[in-house]
C-alpha cells in the first residue's frame, strides 16, 4: 500500500551510499556504478517519467545522468550527500530534456489554468493518481514534482526555471488545486478507490 | 535542497497514489554499451594497450619451462583478439549496439577495472574466457545473419 511516508523515501534520493563504493565508483570501477545504478536508477527514472510522462524519453534521462555521473564522479567532492548531487543531475537533466523537445514552446500554464477555472472535475470521476498528474502541463508537472516530492525549494525551482519565486509559488498553487480536493476520492493505478481524507 | 524529510505539510493524496514504475531492464546494459563507444579510441582500449604490457612480462615468464597447462591470461588475450578480428571482418557495424555486444562492452569495461585495480590472473583469466565465449557468440550470429542474406 502506498502512503505518504513510503513514497517519500521510495523517491529513493535519500538513500545513503557506503563510502567504499563511492570511491571505487570514483576510481571508475564498473561494478561500484553498476551498484550505484540499482540502488539510485530506479529514483532518478521515476522522476523523469513523471515530469515528461513518456517512458522512452525518462530512460534517455537517466542514460544521460549515469553517462555524466561516470565521467564527473571523481570531481565530486561530497559537500552533499550523495543523493542529492544525483538528483540535481537528473532534474536538471529532465528539464533540459523538456526543453529540447519544445515542450516549454507551446506552454503557458497560466493559459492552461484560466481556461480550466471554469471546469471543475467530476466529483464522481474515478481518476487515477497518474492520469491526474498527466494532465497537467509539463512545467506544472515539473514544479509540483520537484517541490512536492524532491524537496526543492521555490527559490531553486526559480533558478531552475528562470522564473520568479511567485511565479513557481502561483504554478504549484493551481496545480495542486487541480489534482483535486484532498477529500476527493482518488483510484490507484490497480484501481483501488481510496479516500484520500484517510490516507492523510 | 532540503533533505528528507521533506516539511511538515501533509503530501496530496494523489502525489502520495502515484506508481512506481521499473525502467526496461536492458537499460543498464545500454548505458555501459553508451559509455564504451563515447569513450575516446585511445582510453576506450587503454586496457589492451596494459594488457600488452603485461604480456612483454608475461611472455618473458612463459619461456620458461612450464609444468602445468593452465591458460594464463596471455593465452585468453591472444584467442580474444584473433576471435574478434574473425567477429569483425564478418558482421557490419550495428547503428544501436544490440545486447550480446552490450554484453561485450560489460566484459571490456570489467576487464579494464580489473587491470586499472592491478589484478591478478587469476581474476583476469575468467573474464578473457568470458569476453571469448561472447565474441565466439558474436561470430555465430553473424554468420547466421550472412547466411540468412544468401
Amino acid at each position: 500500500m502506498t502512503n505518504q511516508t513510503n513514497l517519500r523515501s521510495r523517491s529513493g534520493f535519500g538513500q545513503e551510499l557506503d563510502r567504499i563504493t563511492l570511491e571505487r565508483a570514483r576510481r571508475g570501477d564498473m561494478d561500484a556504478c553498476a551498484a550505484i545504478y540499482r540502488r539510485f536508477g530506479s529514483a532518478c527514472f521515476n522522476l523523469a517519467l513523471r515530469i515528461l510522462g513518456e517512458r522512452a524519453a525518462a530512460e534517455d534521462v537517466v542514460q544521460e545522468v549515469f553517462l555524466k555521473m561516470i565521467n564527473t564522479l571523481s570531481g565530486f567532492r561530497g559537500d552533499a550527500p550523495f543523493g542529492v548531487w544525483l538528483k540535481r543531475l537528473t532534474a536538471n537533466a529532465t528539464i533540459d530534456a523538456l526543453r529540447a523537445g519544445q515542450r516549454f514552446a507551446d506552454e503557458d500554464p497560466e493559459a492552461f489554468f484560466a481556461s480550466i477555472a471554469s471546469r471543475a472535475i467530476d466529483a464522481d470521476a474515478r481518476v487515477d493518481a497518474w492520469s491526474l498528474l498527466m494532465r497537467l502541463p509539463p512545467r506544472a508537472r515539473a514544479v509540483l514534482v520537484l517541490h512536492e516530492l524532491e524537496g526543492y525549494t521555490h527559490k531553486e525551482l526559480s533558478e531552475l526555471f528562470g522564473q520568479s519565486e511567485s511565479y513557481s509559488k502561483s504554478i504549484l498553487a493551481r496545480a495542486l488545486k487541480r489534482l483535486g480536493d484532498p477529500g476527493q476520492p482518488v483510484v490507484t493505478r490497480e484501481g483501488e478507490l481510496a479516500t484520500c481524507a484517510s490516507n492523510l | 535542497m532540503r533533505e528528507q524529510p521533506l516539511n511538515d505539510e501533509p503530501l496530496h493524496p494523489v502525489l502520495a497514489k502515484l506508481p512506481v514504475f521499473t525502467a526496461d531492464a536492458e537499460l543498464w546494459p545500454r548505458i555501459l554499451a553508451e559509455h564504451a563507444k563515447r569513450q575516446p579510441a585511445r582510453f576506450r582500449y587503454r586496457w589492451i594497450a596494459m594488457a600488452s604490457a603485461a604480456a612483454v612480462v608475461a611472455g618473458a615468464i612463459l619461456m620458461l619451462p612450464r609444468n602445468g597447462t593452465e591458460p594464463t591470461p596471455l593465452d585468453g588475450q591472444r584467442e580474444s583478439q584473433a576471435l574478434e578480428n574473425e567477429w569483425r571482418a564478418l558482421a557490419p557495424a550495428p547503428s544501436r549496439p544490440t545486447a550480446d555486444i552490450a554484453r561485450l562492452y560489460m566484459i571490456d569495461a570489467a576487464l579494464q577495472s580489473a587491470y586499472d585495480r592491478g589484478a591478478h590472473a587469476d581474476e583476469l583469466q575468467p573474464l578473457w574466457q568470458q569476453r571469448n565465449e561472447a565474441l565466439r557468440g558474436l561470430i555465430l550470429t553473424a554468420r547466421t545473419d550472412t547466411v540468412t542474406r544468401i
